[in-house]
């Protein structure tokens, strides 16, 4: 079945998943969502794949929150719902054995906030403008992002970014923690390509394991997390010599 | 006598301004009743839409740590100024701290209970303490090691040595710094900001956040999840969205 809102391109073994909603902006409409869930499965299971780029590139946004005319007659039934859907991307997101790196083109805004914090990395163009407008139109986020922020910028910048609903820059986001690389804007997909080339050198098993261990550290006490290192380090090493 | 160590300026814009400079002969616990009482009296009522927290260039909320005769004293000084703290975070409006000199001790614990920290290139931060075998007793040492992480918080209390407003800035401890003698103004300007926002979204949002981050990330997302569903049935919703869509600016109630 073909993508109405995404386009998939692999290429030196990465797998860009672009949105591309044919619109200014990449909504997270529930049409998107399901999209971006159905490609994510696809791009997980091809093994010409060893990484995944998501990105809104080279258009103006990485992707906006919800469709706010679709949203804008939601009962709370309906929100529950789309609560659960947008949620359940996230938790494939986070799963998926495979890194996913966030290339963050343009204005991220919202449920777009929330998508580029389940992927593992976050690298971001000059031209970013983030931020989450949820106090601004009476609501909270639904897509994690109440729990993902904090635990990556701190409660205190947490706090000010869904308060102040403000759109923030590059260079702030940077020093909040909440990208971890900025490129110029001219050389941005070539930094994100070469980037992501070489994380896709890496072997598959040392990433994915690598990807959980960090994942179950945000939860786990250190004993058990050290336990489930032990066991993982052991088990590869066992792989690689059986190769 | 709560008066003593704070005065209290409420604006029409819906802004109150809490100022707790303190003085070396206002003991901790005079302190932590003025913050108790100030907190209850502003939190019940609804024409305040944001609190601002602030001392003066020489500090915010100094005291003398009372010696404590016993260690039952120490054990029920800590327990109440931890209690305070709690219900400082509990406020349920936007709730902001202005620094413009020495915050430490006993102000930086409170500094780390409400919401963010706004400070002047004139602040320094820190837990000075441990000089007189003292660490931090209202939970300071929990929020400050979740906030800028284990190894920032243990340099701070085992040192007590203050920091400056940049090195804050940098770790995370502040999250905006201005030049010297405009934090107050410049965070108060801020808070005006926030106030213009939907109070209902703040208040939940503000809930969820502190509730989630001790709890495993599946259970935090299933409280985000409800609290979200139950925006849906306010009238800041309606309004905010509408609004958004006749690109107009959004007149909230909170509720």
């Amino acid at each position: 079945m073909p993508y109405k809102k995404l386009r998939i391109v692999i290429k030196n073994r990465v797998g860009y998943l672009l949105l591309d909603a044919g619109s200014r902006f990449n909504k997270l409409s529930i049409t998107t969502i399901r999209e971006l869930k159905r490609a994510f499965t696809q791009l997980e299971e091809d093994m010409a794949a060893n990484v995944i780029v998501l990105s809104g590139y080279p258009g103006e946004s990485f992707a906006v929150g919800a469709d706010i005319g679709q949203m804008v007659h939601f009962s709370t039934n309906d929100a529950l719902h789309f609560a659960e859907l947008g949620q359940s991307l996230f938790e494939q997101i986070e799963s998926c054995s495979k890194p996913v790196i966030a290339a963050l083109n343009g204005i991220t805004m919202g449920g777009g906030c929330d998508l580029a914090m389940s992927s593992d990395i976050r690298l971001a163009s000059e031209s970013l403008r983030i931020g989450h407008s949820g106090a601004k139109l009476g609501i909270i986020t639904g897509f994690c992002g109440t729990h993902k922020l904090p635990r990556i910028v701190g409660k205190n910048f947490a706090r000010e970014i869904f308060m102040t609903s403000e759109i923030y820059s590059a260079a702030v986001a940077l020093q909040m923690g909440l990208v971890d690389r900025v490129y110029h804007e001219n050389e941005f997909w070539q930094k994100v390509s070469s980037f992501a080339e070489r994380i896709a050198s890496r072997p598959l098993t040392a990433l994915s394991a690598a990807k959980r261990l960090i994942n179950a550290a945000e939860d786990t006490d250190l004993r058990t997390g050290c336990l489930l290192e032990r066991e993982m380090a052991t088990h590869i090493n066992t792989l690689q010599k059986l190769n | 006598m709560p008066e003593r160590v704070c005065t209290i300026q409420s604006k029409t814009n819906g802004i109150t301004t809490v100022t707790i400079p303190g003085n070396h002969s206002a003991s901790a616990r005079d302190i932590l009743e003025a913050i108790r009482h100030q907190t209850n009296a502003l939190s019940s009522k609804n024409e305040i839409k944001g609190v601002l927290l602030t001392g003066s260039a020489r500090g915010f909320c100094c005291c003398q740590i009372e010696n404590s005769a016993t260690t039952g004293d120490a054990a029920a000084l800590s327990g109440f100024g931890q209690q305070v703290m709690f219900i400082l975070e509990k406020i349920g409006k936007p709730c902001i701290t202005a620094i413009e000199g020495e915050c430490s001790g006993l102000g930086l614990e409170v500094a780390l209970a409400c919401d963010f920290i706004v400070a002047s290139r004139a602040a320094c931060f820190g837990f000075p303490g441990i000089a007189s075998g003292l660490i931090p007793f209202c939970g300071g040492s929990q929020r400050l090691a979740r906030l800028v992480g284990k190894s920032k918080a243990k340099e701070l209390i085992y040192s007590g040595d203050l920091i400056d407003a940049e090195e804050a800035h940098r770790i995370g401890l502040i999250n905006r710094l201005h030049p010297e003698g405009e934090a107050l103004f410049l965070a108060e300007e801020l808070l005006a900001h926030i106030c213009t926002r939907s109070p209902n979204a703040i208040r939940i949002g503000g809930e969820v956040v502190n509730a989630g981050y001790d709890i495993d990330l599946q259970t935090a997302c299933m409280l985000e999840r409800d609290a979200f569903a139950l925006c849906f049935s306010s009238f800041d919703q309606r309004e905010g969205m509408q609004a958004f869509l006749d690109k107009r600016t959004p007149q909230f109630k909170g509720e």
